[in-house]
Order: C-alpha cells, then structure tokens, then sequence
C-alpha cells in the first residue's frame, strides 16, 4: 500500500470514526428509557450489599 | 490462606506450583551464565515457598459452604498490605535517587546502585507495585460488591495477586542486574513480559466470571473503568513488548520495531500506561469510594458515561504528543497534539463530576482526612490533566519537553492524583476490610493528608522551577547571536530545586510511613463484638466521623 | 430455566462491552502506527548507511543496560537552537536500525545524537571513571566498575542473529565472525583488525578505546559504541536532508 493512502485514510476514517462514536454515546446517556437505569446504578452503591444475592 | 481453598483448589494449586517452579529451573538451567539464571533461582524459590506453603496446610479441613454467602476478601487485604509494602520501597529508591542528582556519589561507586539501575526500580514500584497491587486489591473488592456477586473461586484471585508481585520482583531485580530493553515503563525483559500475559488473563477471566453472576443487568460505572484497565493495558503490553530474545538463555531481547516506528509504539504504550494504568482503574476507585464515603451518589451517572467513552477513545490518539519535532511525520504529530487537547474535555468532566459529588458534604471533607485525600486528588487530577494538554501543545512542548517540567508534571499526576485516591481508598476499606470501626488513628491521617500534600507541593514547584529555567536557558542567545549557556551551566542551575525537590520527596516518604503504621495498628487492634463484625461495612460510632447509614 | 436466560443475557451484554472497549481503544493506535511502516516511500534512503558492529553493539548494550536513555536523548529537533547546540536535527533513518529507539524523553544531560567523535577516546575514559574530574559541575553517576569489567563478547554471533530476525542486514559472514571482529576492533595490532574493515567499511574505527591492550574492557564496548553515534550515516549533513513528511 502506498503511504499516500494510508495516510489519507487514516485522517478520513478517523475524523468520521470519532464523529460516529460521539453521537452514539451522547444518545446513549441521554436515551430517554435509559435514565431509570442510570438512576438506580448510581444509588446502588450505597445501599447495603452485605451479602451475594445467590 | 490456604485453608480456604478447597481439596480440589488445593491440588490445583500444587500442580500450578510445581509447573512455575519447573519453568523456574529451565530458566536457571538454560541461563547459568546470564542474569536470567538469577530470576530462574527466584522463580524456583518462589515456587517451592508456594509448595511447602500448600503441602504444610493440605490436611487441614475443608472450608465450609458457609463461605459462599460472604464475598472473600482475603486477597484484597493482601493487596493493599503489598501495596503498602511497595509504595515504602518505591518512595524510598525515588527520594534516593533524587538525592543522587544533588550528591552524584551516592552510588558508592557501585554499577546496581548507579541513576539508570534505580530509576526504573522507583518507577516500576510505585507504578506498578503500589499502583497494580491497590487495582488488583480495590478492584476485587468493588467488584465484589456492584455485582453483589463473590469472586468465581478461591485460587485464581491469589494467582493473580501473588503471581503479579512475582513479575514486580522479578522487574525490580532485573534493573539492579541492568535487565532492562530501555523502554520508559516498559522495562521487564520478555519472560517477564509473557508471565504477565499469564497473570493478566487470569485475572481477566475473574472478571468476566464474576460480572455474568451480578444481580443487575447494568454493570457499574467503576467496573467499566476496571475493565478498560485490564483490556488496554493487555494490548498495550503486548505489542509494545514485541521482542527477539537473544536466545532461551538470555534474558536480552531485541524490540521488533526500530527508529520511529518503535518511538511510536512505544509512546503509544506510554502515554496509554497514563490512560488506562494510572487513570482509568483509578477512576474506577474514584467512582466507588468517593461516594460512599461522602454518603452521596455520584453527582451525574450520566457524564461518567461520556467521559469514560471520551477517554477510551481519545488517549490512543494522543502518544504522539511525546514526539513533537521529532523525525516522526508531523501529521502524527500533529493529530497526537489535537487530542490531546480535546482530551480535557473528558478529563475536566471527570474530575468536575467527582467534586460536584461532593457538593451537600464538604463539612465532611473538612472533618474527615480520607475524603479530603479524595478531593484533593480530584483537583490534582483536573490540573494535572489541563497540565497535560498545556503541554502537549507543540509550541510550548518545545519548551517543556526533555526539561524537569515533564518530571513534575508526572509527580503532580503520580502523587497528587494516583497516590491520594489510592490513600483516600486504602483508609476508607481498611476498617471494611478488617472489620474495624475505624482507622487506628484519625489524627495520624491528617499527618499523612498533611505531609502527602505539602510534599506533593513542594515537589511540583521545585520542578516547575528548575524544568523552566532549563528550557530557557537552552534557547537564550546573546546579543551577538550565539547561544548564551552551555549545556553545563544549566546543570549547575538546576542544583537548589533538586534540593528542595529531594526534601518534598522526603515528605511524602514519611507520610506514607505513617500511613503504613497506622493501617497495621487497625489490623492488630483488638476484635469489636461479633455482632458488628458481621456487617460488611461497620458503622462508627456515632462520636466519629459522620459516614452514611446502611440503607440511607 | 429463568435464571438461565438471566444469565445467558447478562453474559452477552458483558462481552459486547468488552468488544467495543476493545474496538474504540485500538482504532487510535491502528490508525496512528499503522501508516508508519510505510514511511520509507517518503524518507529519504540512505545508502551509505552500516549497520553496528558487534563491539558496538556490546557497547549499546551496556548503554541500554545502565539505563543511559532515563538522562540522555539521542533526538535533536527541528528547534535552531538544538541545532546550534547538538548538530544537524535527527532524521528518521538515522535510527532506523536502533532496536528499541533511544530517542530518550529527559535531558539531564546532553544529548547525544550526534556525540561521535566529539571528543577523544582519552576524554572518555576520564570522563566515565570521574565525570566530576572533566566536568566539575556535573550530576552523572562515576561508572569506573566498566574500565574493570570485560566485556562479554562470546555471544555476539547470537545477538547479531537475532538483529537480523527484527531486520537489521548482518551477514552470515558478519555472523560468524562477531566475536572475532568485536575483539579484533579494540585490538588494532592483531590479525582480527583486519576483518573489521572489511566486512564494516573502512571508516570503522578500529583503535584500543580504553587505551589498553588485551580482552575489550565494557569500557571499550561502550566508548566504541559513544563514538560511531550519528556517524552511521551523513544522510543528516547533506544540505536538502528530506525529514519524514
């Protein structure tokens, strides 16, 4: 492969990749049915675990 | 230790025990003549002591089914002592070697005891012995408790904490024998390198066989930053390990890669040992043990999400920052510069996240010395990181680069972030751990929160100082157009901050030696009643500090 | 069966994580190292650049093993005034036979891409047994114990081979004879000098480095090794030098 290429691959695919994954994520952490979820995960923590559940 | 292994565990372990200690005596056979037949005999020491230990024990009974309802946190307490154990050792060689910049004859004309030999030593005992040893232990805990899940068995957790400190002994021996291929954080030759590999997948597969046993389907956030830590750094240590070895008897290899595409592959790793090493699993700490001890979720789950995406993504780009002007294309360079400086973006939302989880506790952070370790650690963490992309911004690393300003900016990342969360998360679990009420002394934490931070300072300043002044001085010309100082007048210059640098260093020394008499204090005290004991977390009386309540 | 299903989906969700941290932390790496093995379409090639010779690579050993490369850069940047300070900025083939690279990342000493024949043998010697004897204000540690120690040369044969694997281009002629031509480079006066010439060109330096005969000294080793750097090659000398871009 030439190096041309690669490079220009390289600055393309990157540019698009990031892009791509931001949108993804942002939609992720604020997808409506999501935020319950987010909720609990947060508080759980704090609770009492003092024992595995099984 | 042994005695709650079961019988089968117990066979398991002899035939692992031997099986080292086989590969101990290979090594010690093929290199006689080479360092590599030293580490040989301290792997077949290593393992005979493992066998006699077993064999001592073999009859003793089984543990009962009992155990399953508790989670086991043996290896955990073994961790953080070991922790402890390498953050004096690493502390110690650092503030010597500091020392050895401000009187050269420190090394008692001696090739093991030389700058080079003990450099790599402190690096790799605080990074990877106090840094490894306290993932390895909290993240065993943590684990442990998010899932509401106990570890899959009781063997591999201890092949995994042992077997680790068995490479940090064997990283730390090389260097002082001069066994080293002379990539900045990736010293160990390559029987170290694959015996890692080994350790690392065990310890991989714990995960993975605890985490599809948790209770909910959403995994906490900590565990996502555990798991980027152990992926990453598997990669990480793969490929910039790639090496030839000279032969079944050598302990020296050749890397696979040369020049630039080696200077690349090894900053990749590099600046990626940062990310995921010294920043992801300690963020994992972070987003466990900063809320519970303030008795407060986490100010938004949410922006732990993003942030954890951003710096998994972002960081692998950002290697190439440590090549500016470099013969490496400048494409590379520059694409290493641009993340960088985004990257602070996650970093900042990070580290702003964690201080506004404090918000509605800072008169707990007043009172009580381990949240005020992680408060603090989160500033260090937000200004080391806006430090970082500062820097990696081509016309200023022109400045900063090869000077001590790289040195403090490590320490103020090393010290200030990683050390404090990690002290912060050590005094929180210790009376957990050991069923205590609470630390041995609370007066004795503010010592060490006292003399951690004022050394941090110290140290932080004086490099700040001295890395500034140098790299001014490299490129100040005279009137006539030549170059005003030669490379010599600025060592002379730099001798009053590796002074003060030296006694910051101390400092933070003897707070860690504090720290260290403090936990075992807690350890020996006396039982509290069996009641208490009982309870996963003992609740201090109420006289003390102010923690949650079970439930709240 | 309940819990079953349970944990079939817990197991999926699990590794499809794993996936994609594995995924999104690779690309970075991927797309940044990857174009670099292609880099020699766009660097100049150098072809009167030689490979080390084994005496030189027991002294770089010696370098890597005492750990030079925690004080030493051998990197000069494109800035005038490490230009003025060091020599001609590094090029990228420079070190294209350096496994592993010690470009370095700290300068609490000189850098010294360019340290060959910068001072004499003599002033090495000096300076490595007592650096504060030549240079009054520095911090470098003494490492007299190398002028003591013979170095091991034995083996040579086996770490040029294993350079050639990683491809670096040894000769099975320059294999065979590593001991002898890494004894015979310390030695001028003995039949083994000879070959060094022959097999590394004659602009080998071929003198005793230490200043004193019999077996090469670590120090020899390392002097030899101090004074060939940037000397590889004068690809970095030549007025239009095409660095990698």
């Amino acid at each position: 492969m030439e190096n041309d290429l690669t490079v220009w691959l390289s600055k393309s695919f990157g540019l698009f990749y990031l892009i791509a994954m931001s949108i993804g994520i942002v939609a992720y952490a604020y997808w409506p049915s999501n935020k319950k979820q987010f909720d609990d995960a947060a508080q759980s923590i704090l609770g009492n675990e003092d024992r595995p559940w099984r | 230790m042994i005695a709650q292994l079961t019988k089968s565990e117990r066979q398991l372990a002899l035939v692992i025990l031997l099986a080292i200690t086989i590969c101990g005596l290979a090594m010690g056979i093929a290199g006689r003549d080479d360092p590599l037949g030293v580490h040989g005999a301290i792997v077949i020491l290593a393992g005979l002591a493992g066998i006699f230990g077993v064999i001592y024990a073999y009859y003793e009974p089984e543990p009962s089914e009992a155990r399953l309802a508790l989670y086991y946190d043996d290896p955990s307490k073994v961790g953080i002592i070991l922790a402890m154990g390498w953050v004096l050792i690493g502390l110690f060689i650092g503030d010597w070697v500091a020392w050895q910049l401000v009187f050269p004859n420190l090394t008692f004309d001696a090739g093991w005891s030389s700058f080079g030999r003990i450099r790599p030593a402190h690096t790799s005992a605080v990074i990877f012995g106090f840094g490894g040893n306290a993932l390895i232990a909290t993240s065993f805990y943590v684990l442990q408790r998010t899932s509401r899940a106990r570890l899959p068995d009781q063997l591999s957790p201890w092949f995994v904490l042992l077997g680790y400190n068995l490479f940090c002994i064997i990283a730390a021996t090389g260097y002082l024998m001069g066994v080293t291929q002379s990539k900045e954080y990736a010293e160990p030759e390559w029987y170290a390198d694959i015996w890692l590999v080994v350790v690392w997948v065990a310890y991989f597969i714990i995960y993975l066989r605890t985490l599809v046993r948790r209770k909910e389907p959403h995994i906490y956030v900590s565990n996502w930053y555990y798991m980027a830590f152990i992926l990453v750094v598997a990669i990480l240590h793969i490929v910039n390990n790639l090496a030839v070895p000279v032969s079944w008897g050598h302990a020296k290899s050749y890397s696979a890669f040369s020049g630039v595409q080696d200077a690349m592959t090894q900053w990749w790793y590099g600046h990626n040992a940062v990310a995921f090493f010294l920043t992801s699993g300690f963020l994992g700490m972070m987003y466990y043990y900063m809320p519970i001890r303030a008795g407060r979720p986490i100010f938004s789950y949410r922006l732990s999400i993003i942030s954890f995406w951003g710096i998994t993504f972002m960081y692998m780009w950002a290697g190439s920052h440590h090549l500016h002007y470099t013969a490496l294309p400048q494409w590379v360079q520059t694409l290493g510069m641009t993340f960088s400086i985004m990257l602070l973006v996650p970093s900042w939302a990070s580290a702003g996240n964690a201080l506004l989880t404090l918000n509605g506790a800072w008169h707990k952070v007043r009172d009580d010395a381990t949240l005020r370790f992680m408060m603090v650690a989160a500033v260090f963490y937000g200004l080391s990181t806006f430090e970082g992309s500062f820097m990696a911004i081509r016309s200023v690393n022109s400045l900063s680069h090869y000077t001590d300003w790289t040195v403090g900016h490590v320490h103020a990342g090393a010290l200030g972030w990683v050390a404090m969360i990690t002290f912060g998360s050590i005094y929180a679990s210790v009376p957990w751990l050991w069923k205590r009420e609470r630390m041995y002394s609370d007066r004795l934490v503010e010592w060490h929160f006292w003399l951690a931070l004022s050394g941090t300072l110290v140290y932080v300043f004086a490099m700040w100082n001295s890395g500034i002044i140098q790299g001014l001085m490299w490129r100040t010309y005279t009137e006539s157009g030549t170059l005003a100082y030669s490379f010599v007048d600025s060592v002379a210059a730099m001798r009053p901050y590796y002074i003060a640098r030296a006694i910051g260093g101390l400092m933070f020394l003897s707070g860690a030696v504090i720290g260290c008499v403090n936990i075992w204090m807690t350890i020996r005290a006396a039982h509290q009643p069996a009641d208490e004991r009982l309870a996963d977390r003992p609740v201090p009386r109420p006289a003390g500090v102010p923690a949650f309540q079970p439930g709240e | 069966m309940n819990i079953f299903r349970l944990h079939y989906r817990l197991e999926r969700k699990t590794i499809g994580f794993l996936l994609a941290i594995v995924g999104v932390a690779s690309i970075g790496g991927a797309v940044e190292i990857a174009p670099l093995f292609t880099i020699h379409q766009t660097v100049e090639d150098a072809p009167d650049m030689r490979v080390y010779t084994p005496l030189e690579i027991a002294g770089r050993n010696i370098y890597l093993r005492e750990g030079c490369y925690a004080c030493h850069s051998q990197m000069i940047r494109t800035l005038r005034d490490e230009v003025e300070r060091y020599g001609p900025y590094s090029l990228a083939v420079e070190s294209k036979y350096d496994h592993p690279m010690l470009w370095g990342s700290k300068r609490t000493g000189p850098d010294l891409a360019r340290m060959g024949n910068k001072y004499s043998d003599e002033w090495h010697v000096a300076h490595m047994t007592d650096p504060r004897a030549v240079v009054p204000a520095s911090v470098m540690p003494p490492y007299a114990y190398l002028g003591r120690a013979t170095a091991r040369i034995d083996d040579l044969g086996l770490h040029l081979k294993a350079l050639r694997t990683v491809g670096v281009p040894y000769t099975d002629e320059m294999i065979a004879n590593a001991t002898a031509d890494a004894y015979g480079q310390a030695a001028p006066d003995t039949p083994f000098a000879e070959g060094v010439t022959k097999r590394y060109g004659e602009a080998t330096n071929v003198r005793s480095f230490d200043g004193k005969v019999g077996d090469p000294t670590e120090l020899d080793a390392l002097i030899a090794y101090l004074q060939i750097l940037g000397k590889l090659t004068d690809a970095a000398h030549r007025p239009v030098a095409a660095a990698g871009e």
